[in-house]
């Protein structure tokens, strides 16, 4: 407090007032006194308040107590309270407040000058020893979303801190004291209807505990709008808006004009009423994490929404029904009321008005038809909206008499005909047809007869023929008429001619479908047609084919002809008949397509050779396959995999094509049938076009004929002049003579034949069976150059040794004659006294013989002296090739090797083994060859060998030396024997 | 319970029908709160077991104990059981409801009808034992111990679920062993009463 000294000198004075000034300062600058904590733990707003003299700025200072970490430390500017002198500052913490103990100091600052620091004011966490349980802080927090909380953990005393967790997730902690520890979750997500839980373990987790956060919006209502339905209370709604995501006690609530809406936990949240319309309306929306009003404002007049009718019923007619409900409350308002009609799954509305209306009338009903109404109504004027529907009801129209039919007729090519009819549907039949019923009549003759038929029946089949027998009528009429409980419909007649005609009224046009059908036009008659039948059918049915039709009225000159049951790639009939009085006229006809496809079908397809030249003809696709107009074919050859186009045929009346000028080779065509819509799969055939082996086959037949014919001739020739060959070919052999005794012993005679024959042939006319003959041993001879074993072909006699030995009874002669005739002749003498036939050459001797028992061991030949088994086999001495064998005589003994051989019962040798027998040809003469030695059955060994009548040796034929009869055989047989060898 | 206990087991009308349907009861219910449990622990996060003590107060198991007191013992056991998953119930809803409904609260109305099948049945077997009524419990004492907060209120809750839990699985292995117990019991009470005819 300043003080004046006004006596005192300046000096004095300055010093004076340099002191009351210091000490002025001293008095302004005092510490903070009664310093007061008020701490707010939901908040987490801690209030300070302190008597701190006339001082505007402070230093604030907030430890953590325990660990003497500050927290906060600025200079702040308290309020002061005016009442109590106090000044204030509210501190907000980040966590909780209850988290550990806060020491608060405070000092007055005035510019760069502070007063000294009051005393320390703690506030008390809940980490002091004496709480001795584990806390988990803050507890069931609410937060908006994207917010971030910081959660301490104050560990029971005694235990290691583990780990704090936010929901699933570990979360990093800070250290706050000596037990409690603080995670901050940051950006909080929307937490489940539960909230979210934060857990907080001890280091053995065998202690937990936790806290619940809730996470979610505040909340948003809109559309809040409110009307009437009885004219005196209000319905007020709104829209919720988004889920906050805070349920229960937490959960939104609202007030409507300060008025709490309390709901029932089954009650909507978005409506509620209020007994008397106020005009004006505040809905408040609120929630933990705020609020949120809405307003509205409406004269009850312009809000009224009529409730929905109720007790509805109807009076019910065929064609109408009168529907009437309760709507007492609305009497004196004009309404407009909507009546919702539905049938057969269609709905129409229809709006009625009047004064408090309270029913309508519905026409143009259907008969014998369900319906089912709704009535709502709204205010005709000032319209606000319409109120809801009222339940719905169900009725059933009364039935009514059918209407008439459609009637038409379709006749067959055998005279039948039918009586056809559509069908009446659910609408046209006005009730349930119980029966049809046909009358047959001829106007002249007034017979009629009348037939019944079930209510699924659309056709009668009648007899044209066995009508037209007894009526002289040329037409029947037939009338159709339906029944049903409510009565008949109107009679439909149809006139059927009993006396057809095929006379076309002309050419088939072309009808062209377009959108709305085939459009048909015609010239208006000059009969006296009282309308027109345009009828329509698949054109590929015959017989009792489904048949479409309308009536057009008379007049007119054109129609447009369209179906559910026209089906694409289908050809269609279409006709015009007039209808007058008499039967009906076929006046036109059209054809055409719905929609033309390719052809279903393919041609049947055949391939002709012509020379180079290949012939592709095919048969035509059916009318049902074809599926369109055919506008021609298209021929092709087949390369590879592509098609090449050969023709383009649009002549439909010609279904084959020449390919010419082909060469060898095969080839593949196709033809393909083609519409406007494309060509068809195609039919491919394939040919291989070959040489002219037909020709060839018969110039091979035709030579081989001529060849046989030929054969046939000269066989016939020699047989006819069989004489005159053997004469020519097989003169008779002269015996030879001898001079002398030839009646000695049984020795041996030896003979050195000389070149030419030692031996005189001596011709007798008559043959001594008995006499005995000489027997032509070959001598063993040395072949002196060597040359011996060798086959040669040579001249040079051979010396024989004969034998005066009786052979046999038989007459031996060659089998066949040499080609020299002398030889041959010799040879075939009966009456010879010197028989060769002990003389062999080495092949045919050891092919043929004759008697398998004269072989045998030990048994000395005597029929057939030429054959001897000879120890063919090895008795040669492995000469190799028959030429190595030479004669032997047969006196000799044979090599010891040939034991084995000979008691072999094998008859007979291969021509190889006979080759190699031991015997070696006296003479040097020898087979051309060694092969053809080894044949046993040609005329090698004796055609060509030298034989005359001096020789001393011949290349006998085989085998038939053997056989008795053929000893005896002339020359024709032998040429028989040749015939008979040459067949296969 | 020295009223109860004086009393015999005289005329048991307990019969294996009986006695099997309460087993069947009681698997059905332990099924249904393996599943409510493991419903709540993964709605909750829970993930370490709750050591608190019992929440249901009965008399300790003894193998003194006859045929009645033990169903008498099972049965006050299901019965604090049942009312406290009640209380539980409608704590729930009181804090944590007014949302819609999912799994979890169908399985939880699941476990409390099956109790209540469980408690009817072995209502039924107390009953055919001769054995006393059981009181109904006091809830106010069960309530979730004075902690504050909607934590606890879930441990107490999951608490609830493990008891209802561990009573069922009690309650099978008691009902398993009954039959047997019951035969020897009727048994013995049968030759008591001829030998008390044959005293007369």
């Amino acid at each position: 407090m300043p003080r004046s000294k006004p006596n005192w000198s300046p000096l004095w004075l300055t010093c004076v007032l340099l002191g009351l000034t210091a000490v002025h300062a001293i008095d302004v600058l005092t510490v903070p006194q009664q310093v007061s904590l008020s701490a707010n733990t939901s908040t987490q707003q801690l209030a300070i308040s302190w008597l701190g003299g006339a001082a505007a700025t402070f230093d604030l200072m907030i430890l953590r107590t325990e660990f003497n970490m500050t927290v906060f430390y600025d200079t702040v500017s308290a309020t002061v309270n005016r009442e109590s002198g106090r000044h204030q500052w509210v501190w907000t913490s980040v966590e909780p407040l209850e988290c550990t103990s806060l020491s608060v100091r405070i000092r007055s600052r005035d510019g760069e000058t502070t007063s000294d620091w009051s005393h320390t004011q703690i506030l008390q966490g809940n980490d002091l020893p004496s709480y001795e349980k584990i806390q988990v802080l803050p507890q069931d927090r609410i937060v908006p979303v994207g917010a971030n909380t910081t959660f301490c953990c104050i560990m029971e005393e005694g235990k290691q801190f583990g780990i704090i967790k936010y929901g699933n997730t570990v979360m990093h902690e800070t250290r706050l004291s000596r037990r409690s520890y603080a995670v901050t979750a940051v950006n909080q997500g929307l937490s489940s209807q539960s909230g979210t839980n934060v857990f907080c373990y001890d280091k053995l987790k065998s202690n937990s505990w936790g806290s619940v956060v809730f996470v979610g919006y505040p909340p948003l209502p809109s559309d809040f709008v409110c009307e009437t339905h009885d004219l005196i209370s209000a319905v007020c709604r709104w829209n919720g808006g988004r889920d906050t995501r805070l349920y229960g006690k937490r959960g939104t609530h609202y007030t409507l004009n300060n008025r709490k809406c309390d709901f029932s936990s089954t009650q909507k949240r978005d409506e509620w009423r209020v007994a008397q319309w106020e005009g004006n309306w505040t809905l408040v929306a609120t929630n933990p994490l705020g609020r949120h009003v809405l307003t509205d404002s409406a004269e009850l007049r312009h809000r009224v929404r009529p409730v929905a009718p109720e007790s509805l019923n109807s009076a019910v007619h065929a064609w109408n029904a009168t529907v009437q409900w309760k709507y007492d409350i609305y009497s004196s308002l004009a309404l407009d009321c909507q009546v919702e009609l539905s049938s057969q799954g269609y709905k129409t509305k229809r709006t009625f008005s009047g004064l408090g209306l309270r029913s309508v009338v519905l026409s143009d009903l259907e008969p014998d038809e369900d319906y089912s109404v709704q009535v709502r109504c709204g205010a005709q004027q000032n319209f606000w909206n319409w109120g809801s529907w009222s339940k719905p009801l169900s009725f059933k129209t009364n039935a009514y008499a059918p209407e008439a039919l459609d009637v038409w007729m379709w006749i067959n090519k055998d005279y039948t005909a039918q009586v056809i009819w559509k069908p009446l549907t659910r609408r046209q039949s006005h009730g349930l047809i119980t029966r049809y019923e046909v009358t047959f009549w001829s106007p002249e003759e007034n017979r009629q007869r009348t037939e019944f038929f079930l209510p699924d029946t659309s056709a009668v089949l009648i007899n044209l023929t066995q009508i037209a027998t007894v009526s002289g009528d040329d037409k029947v009429t037939a009338t159709v008429i339906a029944r049903n409980a409510a009565g008949v419909s109107q009679p439909a007649s149809v006139h059927i001619p009993l006396r057809l005609t095929d006379v076309e009224p002309g050419p088939v046009a072309r009808a062209v479908y377009t959108d709305s059908g085939f459009p048909l036009f015609w010239q208006r008659g000059d009969n006296a047609a009282c309308a027109y039948v345009v009828e329509w059918y698949e054109a590929s049915c015959k017989w009792d084919c489904p048949v479409g039709w309308i009536k057009v009225a008379a007049g007119t000159t054109n129609v447009s002809v369209e179906s559910a049951d026209f089906q694409p790639g289908v050809m269609y009939d279409i006709s015009l008949y007039s209808i007058t009085s008499e039967a009906p006229e076929l006046l036109q006809r059209w054809q055409g397509y719905m929609q033309e496809l390719v052809p279903s079908a393919s041609v049947s397809l055949s391939t002709t050779q012509q020379g180079s030249d290949i012939l592709l003809a095919w048969g035509e696709i059916p009318l049902a396959d074809r599926r369109g107009f055919l506008l021609g074919y298209n021929v092709y050859v087949s390369s590879g995999s592509e098609l090449t186009l050969l023709a383009n045929l649009s002549d439909l009346g010609s279904r084959e094509y020449t390919v010419k000028g082909l060469s060898e080779g095969s080839y593949k065509f196709t033809v393909k049938a083609y519409t406007s819509a494309g060509e068809e799969a195609g039919v491919t055939a394939s040919i291989t076009l070959e040489p002219y082996t037909d020709w060839l086959i018969l110039e091979i037949l035709a030579s081989m004929g001529i060849t046989a014919v030929f054969l046939v001739i000269v066989t016939f020739v020699c047989y006819k002049k069989r004489k005159w060959v053997k004469k020519a070919f097989y003169p008779d052999i002269p015996e030879p003579k001898l001079p002398g005794d030839w009646s000695r012993s049984q020795e041996p005679l030896d003979v050195k034949p000389s070149p030419h024959s030692l031996v005189h042939m001596v011709e007798r006319p008559e043959w001594d069976s008995s006499k005995e003959v000489l027997i032509v041993i070959p001598e063993e001879e040395e072949n002196e150059d060597g040359l011996g074993d060798e086959p040669a072909d040579t001249d040079e006699p051979a010396s024989l040794r004969y034998y005066n030995h009786v052979a046999d009874e038989r007459p031996i002669r060659p089998r066949f004659p040499d080609s020299s005739s002398s030889s041959a002749s010799s040879l075939d003498s009966a009456r010879t006294d010197v028989t060769y036939t002990g003389i062999q050459t080495s092949g045919s001797s050891l092919v043929f013989q004759l008697d398998p028992q004269g072989s045998s061991e030990g048994h000395q030949p005597q029929a057939d002296l030429s054959f001897c088994r000879g120890g063919g086999g090895g008795g040669g001495g492995g000469g190799g090739g028959g030429g190595g064998g030479g004669y032997r005589p047969q006196m000799q003994s044979r090599a010891p090797s040939d034991d084995t051989d000979l008691v072999s019962p094998e008859p007979f040798f291969e021509p190889q083994a006979a080759s190699s027998g031991g015997y070696k040809p006296q003479s040097s003469w020898h087979l051309d060859s060694p092969v053809e030695a080894g044949e046993n059955d040609g005329l090698a060994p004796s055609l060509g060998s030298p034989t005359s009548i001096t020789s001393t040796q011949f290349l006998l034929p085989d085998g038939e030396e053997h056989a008795d009869e053929r000893r005896s055989s002339s020359a024709a047989t032998w040429f028989t024997n040749l015939l008979s060898s040459t067949k296969p | 319970m020295a009223a109860r206990r004086t009393r015999g087991v005289t005329g048991s009308d307990l019969s294996r029908t009986t006695v099997a349907r309460a087993t069947a009861i009681a698997e059905q219910l332990r099924y249904e709160c393996s599943i409510l449990l493991e419903l709540y622990a993964k709605k909750e996060s829970f993930v370490v077991e709750v050591a608190d003590g019992r929440l249901v107060s009965v008399p300790p198991p003894s193998s003194q104990l006859d045929t009645r007191d033990k169903l008498w013992r099972l049965h006050s056991a299901l019965l604090q059981c049942r009312s406290l998953l009640e209380s539980a119930i409608a704590r729930e809803e009181e804090e944590l409801g007014g949302g819609e409904k999912g799994d979890y609260e169908t399985q939880r109305n699941m476990v409390k009808s099956s109790l209540s099948f469980l408690l009817i049945t072995t209502g039924e077997l107390l009953k055919a034992a001769d054995g006393a009524a059981v009181p109904t419990p006091d809830v106010e004492g069960l309530e979730s111990g004075g902690s504050t907060g909607l934590f606890a209120l879930k441990r107490w809750v999951y608490r609830i679920f493990k008891e209802v839990d561990y009573w069922t699985k009690t309650a099978i292995t008691t009902l398993q062993a009954l039959p047997s117990v019951i035969v020897k019991e009727r048994a013995r009470s049968g030759r008591v009463r001829s030998v008390r005819s044959a005293r007369r």
